[in-house]
């Protein structure tokens, strides 16, 4: 045999010789296997059930100056299908702010006087809507609700007829893989994609610092066994588990949040594998450098959870943003496993138009690896 | 002295910090030689073995392991280290700890079976072989720790404190099996605080302060010694607390004293040779008189301190 093939060869017994010790280690604590597999569906739970952009039942306060029959049609227009909660009726528009004050209310509707007789001699009729703007996003789609409501009651107090008063264009939109645009089918992707990297990253990053802080890496250190070797045997068990992470949160998600799998699966199989081992490469590289497990788990944290959520277009669409953030961005494995999560989960896309996203999944996997045993210093101190 | 040098040392320096561990350290150890490094806690010693293990890179000086760098790959595979802390997995069992490194050092399986199998029956681990290392007992820890730094059959061996923390039985077991590879010509470095351990190597070095202070064969070292050892006894030979709490500071005060240590029911103190009349004539006032005994290494030691103390 070649000296290559002997290289190899050793290569290959001292990776799996650490592969099988690390899966001991695992198996014997139990702690380390409930935070990998646990952990990620408690979170995909909470966040699932507790993250909603929106909103129903808003608390709405009414002031009625006129008490007509037109005028509770309109608020019973307000509270009849959901959207809003009639919490109570004020007797003064100077009461409203108060009442959002003591969180009690948020949006607050006022009836002029004179709002049917407005109406009745064809007139418009101003009602007054108060919003609590503390909560910008909350705000924004109660206003919008409000609006559309109180625009669909104008027609039926004035009738079809009055066609003078129909826009022009009247958009029919048609919201295409998300019909009723529920927030779980638009969460659950980037949650899926924002657990997994959180917990890839802890995963490895207590993985090398941990051997540190046991001591177990003077014996190493002092055996044959490569930096390489020992960042691979590392690596592979962990990658092992992170499948099984992957398989459990996407389950949760089809279960429970009724998300669905309309695309490639080998595509989703590829994609989740290359994912979870650029996360924990990264949880490596963070493991090397920190030396304990304290600061690699504090380290981790931040350096999972704050990129994959702010610059994965997770929540804000990369495309607004400005160029250095767009820059960042770039570099976030985050970003182009949620794009491929939304596509095969939602679009029911394959290959053709996700092979793209691949690519920086592998590269920046590599980079890990690579950066991780040139910083791994087989020293002491 | 014609036996090639298994470990060459030259001004081998090593700092952390302001703190001068280890500061201008020579030695050499040849193959079938067991040398013991002695010294108190801080006094370089583990920092050495981490510079000889490739674990620390010298600040100065140099050292050879097998005539290499003792950072060269190559070295690894001839080097056994059993560093002083806990260092196997606690979590994983004598067998498995001897799999893994076993596996590490890429040794056939044949040949694997062999070596554990003799290692095992010498270390009398064989009855323990799941038990997991963290529930071990001192003694049988350091005896894998051992076994396991073994495995290779390294021809050098850096053992860092074996016999801290170990029952008197245990330790003695482990010098037979240190004697047994020593003997097959394995060049065997001992640290220890402990001077009764000392005088079993083949020669010994004094380390103080990151410097050896003195070196040579212990029973050369004891001949060499310039100075006289009595225990002081009271009127029925021992002397109780009080006595010796009474007795300690004026030894101590004495010019006569190069050191005066505490030694069970009585003290013991070095003396300057041919000053030992002058000291009884002290004490005698006191109640207590100098007994004559045979220099111990741990003499040597304290004396040597109390100079470098002074100097």
């Amino acid at each position: 045999m070649s000296a290559a093939l002997v290289r190899l060869q050793r290569l290959l017994i001292r990776v799996g010789a650490l592969a099988e010790k690390e899966t001991w280690h695992l198996v014997r604590d139990p702690r380390a296997l409930i935070m990998g597999l646990g952990v990620p569906v408690v979170l995909l739970l909470l966040f699932g059930f507790g993250v909603r952009f929106d909103i129903a039942d808003i608390p709405l306060v009414v002031v009625d100056y006129e008490q007509s029959a037109r005028s509770r049609d309109l608020v019973r227009a307000f509270s009849a299908n959901g959207e809003f909660d009639l919490v109570g009726e004020l007797a003064d528009a100077e009461a409203v702010e108060p009442a959002f004050r003591r969180g009690r209310a948020a949006i607050g509707l006022v009836i002029p006087p004179d709002f049917s007789d407005r109406l009745a001699r064809g007139e418009p009729s101003p009602v007054q809507l108060l919003v609590d703007g503390a909560d910008a996003t909350s705000a924004r789609q109660a206003m919008g609700k409000a609006e559309v409501m109180a625009q669909a009651a104008a027609l039926r107090f004035v009738g079809a007829g009055d066609l003078a008063q129909a826009p022009p264009v009247d958009p029919h939109s048609w919201i295409r893989f998300n019909p009723t645009s529920a927030s779980a089918l638009y969460l659950v992707p980037g949650l899926t994609g924002l657990i997994l990297a959180m917990m890839g990253v802890m995963l490895t990053a207590l993985a090398v610092a941990r051997e540190w802080e046991w001591g177990s890496m003077e014996q190493l250190f002092a055996t044959p066994v490569g930096r390489l070797e020992i960042v691979l045997g590392k690596l592979l068990p962990y990658l092992v588990l992170a499948v099984l992470q992957v398989l459990l949160v996407l389950a949760v998600g089809a279960w429970v949040f009724e998300v669905p799998v309309r695309g490639s699966l080998p595509l989703l199989a590829l994609s989740s594998l290359l994912f979870m081992a650029s996360m924990l490469g990264q949880g490596l590289l963070i493991s090397v450098v920190a030396r304990n497990q304290m600061l690699a788990s504090q380290v981790a944290t931040v350096s999972s959870m704050l990129p994959t959520m702010l610059l994965s277009g997770f929540l804000f669409p990369i495309e607004n943003m400005p160029w250095p953030l767009r820059a960042a961005a770039a570099v976030v494995p985050g970003r182009y496993y949620i794009t491929t999560l939304r596509g095969v989960l939602l679009r029911g896309n394959g290959f053709a138009e996700l092979w793209d996203q691949q690519v920086p999944l592998l590269a920046f996997t590599l980079a890990m690896v690579l950066l991780s045993t040139a910083r791994f210093k087989r020293r002491l101190a | 002295m014609n036996a090639p040098a298994a470990i060459e040392v030259r001004g081998l320096a090593r700092a952390f910090g302001e703190v001068r561990a280890v500061d201008g350290v020579d030695f050499a150890i040849r193959e079938g030689e067991l040398y013991g490094l002695v010294g108190a806690d801080g006094a370089g010693k583990t920092t050495t073995v981490r510079l000889l293990a490739g674990l620390l890179d010298p600040d100065g000086g140099e050292a050879r392991v097998l005539g290499l760098d003792p950072r060269d790959p190559r070295v690894r595979e001839q080097v056994g280290l059993m560093p002083q802390q806990y260092s196997l997995y606690g979590d994983l069992s004598v067998g498995e700890n001897l799999h893994f490194f076993g596996r590490l050092f890429c040794i056939p399986r044949a040949e694997y079976r062999r070596r554990v199998d003799r290692l095992l029956a010498i270390t009398r681990l064989g009855p323990f072989l799941d038990r997991r290392a963290s529930a071990l007992s001192g003694g049988m820890y350091k005896k894998l720790a051992l076994a396991a730094a073994l495995l290779h059959e390294p021809r050098v061996l850096l053992l860092d404190e074996p016999t801290n923390g170990v029952d008197p039985v245990s330790r003695r077991e482990l010098w037979e099996l240190l004697y047994e590879f020593v003997g097959e010509g394995m060049a065997v470095l001992v640290c220890t605080p402990y001077m009764d351990e000392a005088e079993r190597c083949h020669r010994v070095g004094m380390m103080n302060a990151g410097r050896i202070l003195d070196e040579g064969a212990p029973a050369e070292l004891v001949a060499r010694f310039p100075h006289e050892t009595f225990t002081v006894e009271g009127g029925a030979g021992e002397l109780d607390a009080a006595a010796r709490a009474r007795l300690h500071p004026v030894l101590e005060a004495a010019p006569e004293v190069v050191a005066a240590s505490p030694a069970g029911p009585t003290l013991r103190v070095v003396v300057r040779r041919g000053a030992a009349g002058a000291l009884a004539g002290r004490l005698a006032p006191l109640g207590a008189r100098l007994a004559p005994t045979r220099p111990e290494f741990e003499d040597l030691y304290l004396a040597r301190m109390a100079a470098g103390g002074a100097a």
